[in-house]
């Protein structure tokens, strides 16, 4: 008889990192279906190329590093999916491809591989693309099937339009913003799908609520307070994507449930400051990297009282 | 009906009802070893120095060991027969213990017993000294020797003792089986401490995953002065002393404190039982209920003598059903490994379980995801992720003064949530003993 021994506890979980990242994947399912629906086929491209090549650069980068290979726990797959429905869907091919190459090379594998990266690695890479070639990362299409009434509203340009944020629209129909009848990139137009992979999540517990919900708290509270509309503030643009799918990344936001409220908070507020002062008409990128450096502060100031820290009964 | 509950913990196993189902509607059956060897220091505290020798005969309830030192135990022999052997064994202790083997001759000889009476008339100061000649301690796991419990020094005011009937641990259905069977000599064990300690106010706490065991409880507490029965909500570390206090009573037990420091007694259901059975009948800790489960043919409740050996006890459940590729005392969250099937049962071990070669594997460690489910999972509240990271950068002081470490009870929680496998608890009990160590030599 050959015994093992060991310290407790000897039967752990059924959930480890795969299946953490499979349930981000199903969760992202009915966004990636939306998008495909709206914008074709030519969608469908882009998060294929941008998938396929986040997966293949981690491969290679571990291959040449002599480490693991470790594309088995999906995260690749995850950080290449966001990329690509961060991407307008006319835009050329190379540019997802080389948008997962940097997330996962430069943020992801430089600095560790997983979990040691301090920047969401899909948040960067959009920053990075949009600062180098902004007028293709800005050439939004317009949904193949977008409706004759928001036809009106962002004029008779069908191969690119604004989003409601830049043409400041404020005569959409709300159920063309819930459904996704609004230019904008693959995966932040259609919110209904966004709020059922949230609502996934929510269930099987993948994330909390404290994250999304400060967020979106925050910019609603605050555009209205900046005097805008709140509904509109949220739902047009990147907000509810980046709220759901985005600022929730386990590494790159705080541990501690209020250091998660604070982190959101945080997200919500630069959001509004961007898009109300900055230069960009949209904010949600620059926000969640600028709290991504902000984690590790948060994380220090957020410490619990540790059980026992109390004088002694009489 | 108010559920306590404390901030933390985690429901390990919830798909398979924690794996109590193999054993819970199982009755207690007595089963005889032919060998006991009892080792000597079951309890925390110097072990206790046997005083018979190879081929001496010795009736059940006779003293082997006496007591030594300030918080000692005697040990008594649990069959009648001859002493075989008196010599030293690996247990599931770090050292080999001293252990006195005896053979059964199978007619069940007791020596003659001195009871106390009934619980509500019995001299109350005869009682500790009472439970100390039983040789009873903490039947929970701990196996902290229960008359120091019950004597806390001039100036401590405890005002209350629990009964911890909770059993959040996984496979074990040992207290259950005992509350649900035997719930009088619970209830009568309780009373026996509360009128040796003066205490007005005594709380059986169960968990709501056993309704049967607290209608039964309920029922035989009925009457009792001072008797109340509390439920506890269904989650892991339920059972553990800092937890039930916190979620019973709202007390926290102070940073290197006693229970006894928030006013506190907690006991085992067991240990209650055993001290009923000490007061009065006069009998000593000789057996106790202890569940068998996992890969064995036929998992089973089993009231076994102390010092029966495992391999016995497996046995006695129709034997492995696989290969073992690990066994344990305990439950699968704290169950303490043996080296081999020849140890034996002692005074705290609740549970046995098999496990194949499967179960046993060890996974490996991957790289930590920041998700957070650790220090959501603490039920006192650490930070297990920095823990581990100071862990590995060797920052032991960091851990000791800032991250508080010496506060971990070691549960289990944050390894068992831990999506990327990483070994934390065996970290942590690392920590604390190389700490202790320490301040030992300091």
């Amino acid at each position: 008889m050959n015994l093992r021994v060991s310290t407790g506890p000897h039967l752990l979980t059924r959930e480890n990192t795969q299946t953490l990242m499979l349930d981000v994947l199903i969760a992202l399912a009915p966004t990636t279906a939306a998008g495909i629906y709206l914008f074709g086929l030519r969608a469908a491209w882009v998060l294929c190329v941008a998938v396929i090549a986040a997966v293949l650069s981690e491969y290679i980068w571990l291959k040449l590093m002599k480490k693991t290979i470790v594309i088995g726990d999906l995260s690749a797959v995850v950080t290449g999916l966001i990329v690509g429905l961060n991407m307008p869907a006319g835009v050329s091919l190379w540019i997802p491809a080389l948008g997962s190459a940097i997330a996962i090379i430069l943020v992801k594998q430089l600095f560790g591989g997983i979990g040691h990266n301090f920047m969401n690695p899909a948040m960067f890479a959009r920053a990075f693309l949009l600062a180098s070639w902004p007028a293709r990362m800005t050439s939004f299409l317009l949904p193949e099937r977008l409706l004759g009434t928001s036809q009106a509203a962002f004029g008779v340009d069908m191969i690119s339009g604004a989003t409601p944020l830049v043409t400041k629209a404020r005569n959409i129909p709300l159920s063309d913003l819930l459904l996704g009848n609004i230019p904008g990139t693959i995966g932040e137009v259609c919110k209904v799908a966004i709020l059922i992979g949230l609502v996934y999540m929510l269930v099987v517990k993948v994330v909390s609520w404290h994250v999304p919900v400060f967020f979106v708290g925050t910019v609603a509270l605050m555009s209205w307070l900046v005097g805008s509309d709140p509904l509109v503030a949220i739902l047009s643009g990147g907000v509810l994507f980046g709220a759901v799918f985005m600022a929730t990344d386990y590494v790159t936001n705080p541990m501690q449930k209020i250091g998660q409220c604070i982190f959101g908070l945080g997200c919500g507020a630069m959001v509004v400051i961007i898009r109300s002062w900055g230069n960009y008409p949209e904010g949600v990128t620059y926000a969640i990297l600028f709290m991504n450096c902000l984690t590790p502060l948060i994380d220090r100031f957020s410490s619990k009282r540790v059980y026992g820290m109390v004088k002694k009964h009489a | 009906m108010r559920k306590y509950s404390f901030r933390g913990g985690i429901h390990p196993l919830r798909d398979t009802h924690e794996g109590k189902e193999l054993t819970r509607n199982k009755p207690i059956r007595e089963v005889v070893a032919q060998v006991v060897r009892i080792p000597m220091d079951m309890h925390i505290g110097a072990p206790s120095e046997p005083i018979v020798k190879k081929g001496d005969r010795v009736l059940i309830g006779q003293k082997i060991a006496e007591a030594v030192g300030g918080i000692g135990v005697p040990v008594h022999a649990s069959v009648s027969g001859t002493v075989t052997e008196v010599a030293a064994y690996q247990m599931m202790h770090k050292k080999p213990s001293m252990c006195i083997t005896i053979e059964n001759d199978g007619l069940e000889e007791w020596v003659q017993l001195a009871p106390l009476g009934d619980v509500e008339t019995a001299a109350a100061d005869k009682i500790i000294p009472a439970v100390k000649e039983a040789g009873i301690c903490g039947m929970g796991g701990a196996c902290f020797p229960t008359h120091i419990k019950m004597s806390p020094p001039a100036g401590k005011v405890v005002d209350t003792v629990l009964l911890n009937g909770a059993e959040c641990e996984t496979f074990l259905t040992a207290d259950f089986r005992l509350m649900l069977e035997q719930p009088e000599r619970v209830v009568n064990g309780l009373r026996a401490v509360m009128r040796a300690m003066g205490v007005k106010r005594g709380i059986i706490c169960i968990e709501d995953n056993k309704p049967e065991a607290i209608q039964a409880i309920t029922k035989a507490a009925a009457g009792r002065e001072g008797v109340e029965v509390g439920t506890l909500k269904t989650k892991y570390p339920q059972g553990g002393e800092k937890q039930l206090i916190y979620s019973v009573l709202g007390r926290e037990v102070p940073a290197g404190g006693l229970p006894m420091d928030a006013g506190v007694v907690v006991l085992n259901v067991g240990t209650a039982a055993a001290i009923a059975d000490a007061v009065i009948e006069g009998k000593p800790l000789i057996s106790r209920v202890t569940t068998i489960s996992g890969a064995v043919a036929a998992p089973d409740n089993l009231l076994l003598r102390i010092g029966t050996l495992l391999k016995d006890a497996a046995e006695a459940c129709g034997g492995y059903a696989k290969e073992p590729g690990k066994i344990f005392v305990g439950g699968s969250m704290t169950g303490v490994c043996a080296p081999n099937d020849e140890a034996s049962i002692s005074k705290a071990n609740n549970g046995l379980v098999v496990f194949d070669e499967k179960d046993a594997q060890l996974p490996d460690e991957s790289s930590c995801i920041r998700c957070g489910r650790c220090i959501d999972a603490c039920p006192v509240w650490l930070n297990p992720y920095q823990m581990k990271r100071d862990y590995q950068l060797g920052k032991l002081d960091e851990m000791e003064k800032k991250l508080h470490v010496m506060e971990c009870v070691l549960c289990g929680s944050c390894s068992y949530v831990c999506p990327a496998r990483q070994y934390l608890t065996p970290a942590f009990k690392d920590a604390k003993d190389i700490i202790t160590a320490r301040r030992m030599k300091q």
